[in-house]
C-alpha cells in the first residue's frame, strides 16, 4: 500500500506534467515560451557580439578582492538570511504553499498537514529547477562568452537556489515562533524576539567564525559564502568547495525536515485567516487616505472615472500605499544626495580595470530601473481580475479603457522611476550622464505602453484574467530590454545629427501608439 | 458491494482494466463482453472477503457541542449545538453571514473552533482529525478544484486519498459518471469545466468512496441543471435511507424543504429555530411554509 505522502507527490507531479502538456498543446502559450526562450537566446548572441564578457568576468575577481573584504560577502549573505527570517516571522510559513483548491480538497481530506506541505513544496522546487535550467540554456551564448562552463554555472545556480530555499525554511520556522508566542503571550513586546533572533544570526557571520573553516559553515549563508569563495577563487581558503556544498545540503535538509515537522493544523487556520483578509485594506493606508468617497467626483469623462476607480481601489490595497511613500521618501533622499553629496555615502569609484564597461553598465541599469518600475503597468488590467469583463461590457469605448489604464500607469511608473534615476546619476557619475538620463522619459512612456499591452493579452491567452502566465511575465522584460537597447542604438547612431530630434520621438511615440492599439485589439477580442 | 448491474454498465476498456485489477486471466485473443463480465463477477466473489465491509456510522454521526468561532472580535458562530444521526438529512438554513459556511468549515477541519467540541463518527475533530476526516465528504460554497487535472485523474486521486480499493473505485466512477452525465468530460481538464460540471466532478469525487458518509454540503445544488439536481436529491435520499448522515447548508428553501428531515435556522451566528417542518409550523402559527418560518425568524416577513 502506497503512503499518502507518495500519492500526494505523484498527484503534484501529474499536475505539473499536465501543465506542461497544456502549454505544448496551446498554440499561444507554446509560441510565447518559444519566443521568450529564443528571444533571450538571440539577445544573448547580440550582447556577446558587442562585448566580450570574458575579460569583464576575469577582471571582476581581482576587482572584488581590491574593493571589498571577505567578511563583507559573508555579512551580506547573512543579512539576506536575516531579512528572510524577519519577513518570514510575519509571513505564512508552510501555509504559503496552500492554495484555495487545497483548502477545498485536501484540507478536509484525511491527510496530514506535513504531507500537504511536502508534496506541494516538492512541486514548487521541481518547477523552479526546470525554469532555472531553461533560463541557463537561454543565456548559453553569454556563458560561453564569459568563459563560464555550463556545468559550473548550473552548479552555482543550484547552490544559490538551495541557499534561498533554506532562507525560506528559516522564515517558515520563525513564523512558527510567532504562532507559539501569540498563543502564550498577550504582550506585543514579545515579538522583539525576532530582532534578537536576527542579531543572533548575524553573529554567526562575524569574521572570527568565517575567516577559517569552522562549524559555523553549517549555517546556510556561511555555507554559500564558502561555496562562492572556494568556487570562484576570490578570497579562497583553499579548502575546496565540496565541503561547503555538503554543509549547504545538510542545513537545507535540516531546515526542510524541521519545516515539515512544524506544519500543523494551525497553518490551515492561518491560511484561511490571511485569505479572508487579502482584499481588506491595511490600517496604515486607511489612515493616510481617510474616508474619501470618489463617487461624488464632478468628472464625467469615462477615462477619468476609470482612473479614479483604479487609483482609490489600489490605494485601499495594503501594499499600494508604500509605493507612494517610497516615491516621496526616495525622491527627497536622492534630491538630498545630488545636492549635498554627503560624505557618508559617496558615489561608486569605478576601478580602472572596468572603466570601459561603465557606460554600457549605466545604460543597462537605466533600462532595468525603468523596467522594474513599469511592472505596475503590466498589472493594471490583470488587477481587474474577472472585473475586466465587466469593464469591457460597460458603456465605455475600448480606447477610453486603454487610455485610462495607460495614463494612471504612466503616473505610477513615473513616480517610481524618478528616485531610481536620481540614485543612478548620483551613484554612477559618467561623462554626459545628464544627457543620458533624459532617456528615462521616452523609456518610461514606451515601457508603460508595452506593459499595458501585455496585461491586456492575459485573458486572450489564458481565459483566466487574474493569472499572469509565466511566459508572458518573462517576455515583458525581454521585450523592454530589446526596445530599450534599440533606442540606445538609435541615439548612438544619430547622436551627432539633428535628426535625433525626430527619430527618438518618432520611435517612442509610434511604438507607444502601436502597443496601445494592440491593447485595444486584445480587449475587443475577449470572449 | 459490487453488483453485476454496475459492472455491466462499464465500458469495454474499463472492463479490461477491472479484469486486470482483479487478476482475471485473459488468454484468448478475443473475448465476449458477457463472458468477461462473468469472469469478473467470479473474481469479485473470490475477493468478497477482502471488500470493505461498509461499517455503520456511530450515533450521532455529527455531534457539535457549544461551538463558538470568532474571527478576531467578530463572532461568526455562537454556542451552536447540533446532532445529526445516521439516516438523517439536516438542513442548515440562514441568511448570508449567518455562520453556516463557518460551521461546515469547522466541521470539516479546515479551520479550528474557538471553543466547543465536535465529533464526527465518534472521533473528536481536534484529537483524531484523520479518523474524523476519513468519513467526511465536503462540497464547498464556491466549488474549486485543481485545474490541471482531468476529471478522471481527479476522481482517481480522491479514490487513492481515501484508500478506496481500485476495483471499487473503477465501478463506482462509472456509476456516478453516468448518473451525473459526465462521460464526455472524463478526459477534460477541470480548469475548463463549467460551474455545474465542476460541481458534478466534486460530487463524483465524494461518491467514488463507498457509503456510508458524513456529508457536509454547502449549496450542493448550486450550478446543477434540473436533471443533475434531481439525480443528486434522489441519491442523497437514498444515501440517507442507507445510513449516511447529511448536513446541508442552503439558501434554496425549496430544496431544503424537499430534502431535509430537520432544520436548524441560523441568524448572525445564533440558532434561532430548529426542528422538523411540522414542529416549526406548530411553533410559528402564523406561518404556512419553510420560507415564511425562515423570514419570520430572520428579520420578519416583508409586507
Amino acid at each position: 500500500m502506497k503512503s499518502q505522502t507518495s500519492r500526494l507527490i505523484f498527484n503534484e507531479i501529474r499536475m505539473l506534467f499536465n501543465q506542461f502538456k497544456q502549454t505544448i498543446k496551446t498554440p499561444s502559450m507554446f509560441l510565447f515560451y518559444i519566443i521568450t526562450i529564443a528571444g533571450i537566446f538571440f539577445i544573448s548572441i547580440v550582447i556577446v557580439s558587442f562585448l566580450s564578457l570574458g575579460s569583464i568576468i576575469y577582471n571582476i575577481g581581482t576587482m572584488l578582492e581590491e574593493v571589498i573584504q571577505r567578511d563583507l560577502i559573508f555579512a551580506a549573505l547573512g543579512l539576506l538570511t536575516v531579512t528572510s527570517i524577519i519577513s518570514g516571522y510575519f509571513g505564512l510559513g508552510p501555509a504559503a504553499v496552500i492554495t484555495t483548491d487545497d483548502e477545498n480538497i485536501l484540507l478536509p481530506a484525511p491527510v496530514k498537514p506535513y504531507q500537504v506541505f511536502i508534496s506541494r513544496y516538492l512541486r514548487r522546487i521541481l518547477r523552479k529547477s526546470i525554469f532555472a535550467v531553461l533560463g541557463l540554456v537561454s543565456i548559453l551564448p553569454l556563458l560561453t562568452s564569459a568563459n563560464l562552463v555550463f556545468y559550473s554555472t548550473a552548479f552555482m545556480l543550484v547552490c544559490i537556489i538551495i541557499y534561498l530555499e533554506s532562507n525560506y525554511f528559516l522564515g517558515a520556522l520563525s513564523s512558527y515562533l510567532r504562532i507559539k508566542l501569540n498563543t502564550r503571550f498577550k504582550n506585543p513586546l514579545c515579538h522583539i524576539i525576532v530582532i534578537l533572533l536576527g542579531a543572533g544570526v548575524l553573529l554567526l557571520t562575524i569574521p572570527q567564525l568565517t575567516s577559517s573553516f569552522t562549524a559555523a559553515a553549517i549555517f546556510p549563508s556561511n555555507a554559500l559564502g564558502f561555496v562562492l569563495t572556494e568556487t570562484t577563487g576570490v578570497f579562497s581558503l583553499g579548502v575546496g568547495y565540496q565541503i561547503g556544498f555538503l554543509f549547504q545540503l545538510i542545513s537545507f535538509a535540516l531546515c526542510f525536515l524541521l519545516t515539515a515537522n512544524i506544519s500543523s493544523y494551525e497553518y490551515y487556520e492561518l491560511f484561511s485567516a490571511v485569505k479572508g483578509k487579502e482584499e481588506v485594506e491595511g490600517n496604515f493606508s486607511r489612515i493616510i487616505h481617510g474616508e474619501v468617497d470618489f463617487s461624488s467626483s464632478r468628472f464625467n469623462d469615462p477615462s477619468i472615472w476609470i482612473m479614479l476607480k483604479d487609483f482609490w481601489s489600489r490605494l485601499r490595497s495594503p501594499f499600494q500605499i508604500w509605493k507612494y511613500i517610497y516615491a516621496i521618501i526616495g525622491g527627497v533622499s536622492v534630491l538630498y544626495l545630488n545636492l549635498f553629496h554627503p560624505a557618508w555615502f559617496r558615489p561608486f569609484n569605478v576601478p580602472s580595470g572596468i572603466q570601459y564597461a561603465i557606460v554600457p553598465a549605466f545604460v543597462l541599469m537605466m533600462i532595468l530601473f525603468v523596467q522594474m518600475s513599469s511592472v505596475t503597468s503590466m498589472l493594471s488590467l490583470v488587477d481587474e481580475k474577472e472585473n475586466v469583463y465587466l469593464l469591457k461590457a460597460s458603456p465605455f469605448r475600448t480606447k477610453d479603457i486603454v487610455l485610462a489604464k495607460y495614463l494612471l500607469s504612466l503616473f505610477e511608473v513615473s513616480i517610481a522611476v524618478i528616485p531610481a534615476a536620481g540614485f543612478l546619476i548620483y551613484i554612477l557619475r559618467i561623462e554626459g550622464y545628464l544627457a543620458m538620463i533624459t532617456l528615462v522619459a521616452p523609456l518610461t512612456i514606451l515601457f508603460t505602453a508595452s506593459g499595458v499591452a501585455i496585461g491586456a493579452y492575459v485573458p486572450v491567452i489564458t481565459n483566466d484574467p487574474k493569472q499572469l502566465p509565466i511566459p508572458l511575465a518573462f517576455s515583458y522584460p525581454i521585450i523592454n530590454l530589446g526596445l530599450g537597447s534599440f533606442m540606445i542604438f538609435l541615439v548612438a547612431l544619430f547622436a551627432k545629427s539633428v535628426l535625433i530630434l525626430i527619430v527618438l520621438p518618432a520611435y517612442s511615440l509610434m511604438l507607444t501608439f502601436l502597443f496601445l492599439s494592440l491593447s485595444s485589439r486584445a480587449i475587443n477580442s475577449y470572449k | 458491494m459490487i453488483e453485476r448491474a454496475n459492472v455491466e454498465r462499464m465500458k469495454n476498456d474499463e472492463l479490461l482494466r477491472l479484469a486486470r485489477v482483479l487478476k482475471v486471466p485473459i488468454d484468448q485473443r478475443e473475448i465476449r463482453r458477457s463472458q468477461l463480465i462473468d469472469d469478473i463477477m467470479k473474481a469479485v466473489e473470490l475477493h468478497k472477503e477482502s471488500q470493505p465491509s461498509g461499517e455503520e456510522l456511530q450515533t450521532p454521526a455529527i455531534h457539535i457541542d457549544g461551538l463558538v468561532k470568532k474571527y478576531g472580535h467578530k463572532i461568526a458562530v455562537f454556542g451552536l449545538n447540533l446532532k445529526v444521526n445516521p439516516g438523517e438529512i439536516v438542513g442548515l438554513v440562514g441568511p448570508n453571514g449567518a455562520g453556516k459556511t463557518t460551521t461546515l468549515r469547522v466541521l470539516t477541519g479546515i479551520i479550528k473552533q474557538t471553543s466547543g467540541n465536535i465529533k464526527v463518527n465518534g472521533y473528536d475533530t481536534l484529537k483524531e482529525p484523520i479518523k474524523a476526516k476519513s468519513v467526511i465528504g465536503y462540497i464547498p460554497e464556491k466549488p474549486t478544484c485543481y485545474p490541471s487535472l482531468t476529471v478522471k485523474e481527479y476522481i482517481t486521486f480522491m479514490a487513492r486519498i481515501y484508500e478506496v480499493p481500485k476495483r471499487i473505485a473503477l465501478i463506482r466512477m462509472r456509476q456516478f459518471v453516468d448518473m451525473f452525465q459526465m462521460d464526455e468530460y472524463l478526459d477534460t481538464y477541470i480548469g475548463t469545466l463549467s460551474k455545474g460540471n465542476l460541481q458534478r466532478t466534486l460530487l463524483i469525487g465524494i461518491f467514488v468512496r463507498p457509503p456510508p458518509y458524513v456529508l457536509a454540503l454547502d449549496e450542493p445544488i448550486y450550478g446543477l441543471d434540473p436533471r443533475g439536481a434531481w439525480n443528486l436529491k434522489a441519491y442523497l435520499k437514498r444515501l440517507r435511507d442507507e445510513g449516511s448522515a447529511i448536513l446541508i447548508s442552503t439558501h434554496i428553501l425549496e430544496v431544503a424543504s424537499d430534502l431535509c428531515d430537520r432544520f436548524v435556522i441560523m441568524n448572525e451566528g445564533n440558532v434561532v429555530g430548529r426542528g422538523t417542518l411540522e414542529e416549526l409550523l406548530k411553533e410559528h402559527k402564523r406561518t404556512n411554509n419553510l420560507e415564511e418560518i425562515f423570514l419570520s425568524l430572520t428579520g420578519g416577513i416583508p409586507k
